[in-house]
């Protein structure tokens, strides 16, 4: 087998068989969906911060149960 | 450090093998936990909680970890590199926040094993404890799916590190 590429984005072989296209993305700005990516991961961390906050929570990590306390 | 293609192919298999082994032990939690969430049957909830805690602890953390630490070996012992592609970037955060909420959540698992040994507990009590499972592993699920969805479509992008490196790389290769 032949030794790698310098760099993946400038030769096909990625070294796992799955085909990437030669040069490819070479423009210096950030990629639309690194932009969608970091909006969704914004938006994902607000409605975490806002659903504890609001003491609605997730589902909570400690099970809402009352042990030892006996029933009249 | 970059590997032989041998050793290469050999930590490709290992991270694929734990990564889609990890998808698939939380699609198999959240079927439980629907389960522990829905079904009628006290003797079906208990059981689904008990199959959670064993498939938590024994099956997805280790398969977490493994998937981590060879994703890790995969990318910074090839020329992907760990910060030099968004999408390998990505990855590596998806990776990383969806370990430390399962790290977390280690502790309920712990909580639903002995609530559901609790013969004390109505069924009721039971299912109430089986929404904080079922988000875990549903938003779990996703976020590993999105890390397939990267690791086989593999977006175009590189970072700034990535451009400068592969700058440096092409003019060390000049004569």
């Amino acid at each position: 087998m032949a030794n790698p590429p310098p760099y993946p984005d400038s030769n096909s072989d990625t070294g796992d068989d799955t085909r990437v296209r030669p040069d490819r993305g070479s423009t210096t700005s950030t990629p639309r969906w690194v932009k969608v990516f970091g909006i969704i991961a914004i938006v994902l961390v607000l409605l975490f911060v806002i659903l504890h906050l609001s003491g609605g929570g997730l589902g909570g990590h400690t099970p809402p149960i009352e042990r030892g306390v006996e029933q009249p | 450090m970059t590997m032989t293609p041998r050793l290469r192919k050999f930590a490709l298999t290992a991270h694929v093998t734990s990564s889609v082994g990890w998808l698939g032990a939380v699609a198999t939690f959240l079927a439980l936990a629907v389960a522990g969430l829905t079904s009628q049957d006290a003797q079906i909830v208990r059981a689904a909680y008990l199959a959670m805690e064993l498939t938590g602890w024994y099956v997805i953390v280790p398969l977490c970890l493994a998937s981590l630490l060879t994703g890790l070996v995969q990318s910074l012992g090839t020329t992907w590199g760990l910060f030099r592609h968004y999408w390998v970037m990505t990855k590596f955060l998806i990776t990383i926040i969806s370990a430390l909420i399962l790290f977390g959540f280690t502790q309920t698992l712990g909580h639903l094993g002995d609530l559901a040994a609790d013969t004390t507990l109505s069924i009721d009590e039971l299912r109430n404890l089986g929404q904080s499972p079922v988000l875990h592993s549903g938003g779990g699920l996703l976020a590993l799916l999105v890390n397939t969805t990267l690791s086989v479509y593999k977006p175009q992008g590189m970072t700034r590190y990535g451009r400068r490196k592969q700058h440096e790389q092409r003019k060390g290769s000049q004569p």
